[in-house]
């Protein structure tokens, strides 16, 4: 294995503390939820593995014991989760969890219209959000939830979507404030104010002014 | 292609914007010495992100030079060459491109634009079939990207539908930069692919309105409801930009990963502040501040 620091892009003289943050934040960046629908599934295993070696090495090295917390199996929306409810399109299910879009695609569009339930739109949106096609993909799943408000899978995957179009995970997000919360302008004023307020009622919060 | 790929200057090191300068400057160079002066018209941010993402995963042998600027002899510039293809590809994808824009040209635009496109072409030929024939895939993926593109808006597609062709062209184009790395391969391939699609909804989110004003197809007007000939209220365009801002930032939510699996070297952190800071950027300027809309609007006064 190469350089365990060298992996978390930490020198070996750094902190057990700065080692902690330099894991945390990969494994944030590598995470497998992020990667669930994505071909570049295998690949972002690999640096998480990679990086939990890393990290295990070098506790093992400066404590003799293996690292605590870190980040276990994946949880949240992973779709397709079997048994959950009694599917109809099981094999689509399959072909989908195996990666085998076109495959699944394929078996979706032969469905006859009349047949097309809330289930339909949920794995027809998910196979046009694995190959890229977002915008179908967000009004097959918004459908999906509209024909069965009810069903958390569903749910999960309209409220990913419109997550990814908010801006919280990268692009432009027009609600959020440029400068931040508070500034040192914003303290020095409120400061200012509420000297003005004391003052007003005889008190004084700055001697000096 | 169109200019909307580029860092924002802001959140940039002295040294990173220096650097980005330097590949850019290199760029046309290139474009001037490998296929003449009029190429070099071609230059664009977009094809110098192609060049810069090209040094990153080539890693061929760079150096620093200093000289003179090409097209004004009386600046001082930078230049970063490389020993390998990077350069020349881009400068070849670059012109390949062009030429492409200019058929597309010359079949829609009013008479003088398309005698300027006549003009254009001829003068380009040879160069772009000297082009064509160093990077034959490249120009294979042109020529699909605009065969593409055409039968998606005469079969009047949906905005997915319509990206498609741009999304495919800068996937095969940006995976053909690995070396024999499957793993890299995959992530460029769909790192591009998502670019492709954010700089079509761009451009389409940019033209809307004039599209609407002379008729012309654009996919966001079905999606939205928007009729062409009928002027564009105020409350229309808040809406048409709330909503190719949520669609732009579906696709950068998405190309955000395989940047992060990409190993990129020392113009990594160009790269990522192009994704990351730089995209969102060019949403805020021209669907936000409307930067294009006032430019237009002046010129018109």
């Amino acid at each position: 294995m190469s350089d365990p620091y060298k992996v978390l892009g930490v020198s070996p003289s750094a902190t057990d503390e700065e080692i902690k943050e330099a894991y945390r934040n990969l494994a944030k960046k590598y995470h497998p939820d992020q990667y669930a629908d994505s071909p570049l599934k295998d690949l972002a295993d690999e640096k998480m593995k990679e990086i939990n070696e890393a990290y295990d090495a070098i506790n093992d090295q400066r404590r003799g014991r293996g690292p605590q917390g870190g980040y276990g199996s994946p949880g949240g929306w992973n779709g397709y989760a079997s048994g959950q409810n009694r599917s109809g399109f099981g094999d689509v299910r399959n072909l989908i969890m195996t990666g085998r879009i076109a495959d699944a695609e394929q078996i979706l569009n032969g469905v006859p219209p009349e047949r097309r339930n809330a289930e339909w739109y949920f794995l027809k949106g998910s196979v046009l959000y694995r190959r890229g096609w977002l915008e179908e993909a967000k009004d097959h799943f918004s459908r999906a939830c509209q024909m069965d408000p009810g069903n958390g899978e569903y749910s999960a995957a309209l409220n990913q979507a419109m997550n990814q179009r908010s801006g919280v995970y990268g692009g432009y997000n027009p609600n959020a404030s440029a400068m931040g919360g508070c500034n040192a302008c914003d303290m020095c004023s409120s400061l200012m104010c509420a000297d003005c307020c004391c003052e007003c009622m005889g008190g004084d919060l700055i001697p000096c002014c | 292609m169109f200019g909307y790929v580029r860092p924002y200057k802001s959140e940039m090191l002295v040294r990173e914007f220096e650097q980005y300068k330097a590949v850019y400057c290199e760029l046309c160079r290139v474009l001037g010495r490998e296929y003449g002066l009029l190429a070099r018209l071609s230059l664009s941010y977009d094809l110098t992100f192609y060049a810069l993402l090209s040094l990153c995963v080539d890693g061929a042998a760079l150096s620093q030079h200093q000289g003179r600027c090409v097209v004004n002899p009386l600046k001082k510039c930078t230049f970063i060459r490389s020993e390998g293809e990077d350069y020349r590809r881009a400068a070849g994808f670059s012109l390949l491109l062009m030429r492409q824009k200019l058929l597309d040209d010359r079949a829609d635009e009013g008479f003088w634009k398309r005698l300027g496109c006549r003009i254009a072409l001829g003068l380009t030929g040879r160069k772009a079939r000297k082009a064509a024939g160093q990077y034959p895939e490249l120009a294979a993926l042109a020529e699909a990207f605009t065969r593409g593109q055409a039968q998606a808006e005469a079969e009047g597609q949906g905005p997915d539908g319509c990206a498609e062709p741009t999304a495919v062209l800068l996937r095969e184009a940006f995976a053909g930069l690995s070396g024999c790395d499957g793993g890299q391969r995959t992530a460029l391939g769909e790192f591009g692919y998502f670019l492709g699609r954010w700089v079509y909804l761009m451009d389409a989110a940019d033209d809307l309105e004039e599209d609407l004003r002379r008729g012309r197809f654009n996919p966001l007007a079905a999606k939205l409801g928007l009729e062409s000939g009928r002027a564009l209220t105020e409350a229309d365009r808040d809406r048409a930009a709330a909503y190719c801002n949520e669609a732009l930032n579906a696709n950068v939510a998405r190309m955000i990963l395989p940047v992060n699996l990409l190993e990129l070297g020392p113009f990594g952190p160009i790269v990522e502040n192009v994704v990351k800071k730089g995209l969102p950027e060019v949403q805020r300027e021209i669907l936000f501040l409307r930067v294009h809309e006032k430019r237009r609007g002046a010129r018109k006064l």
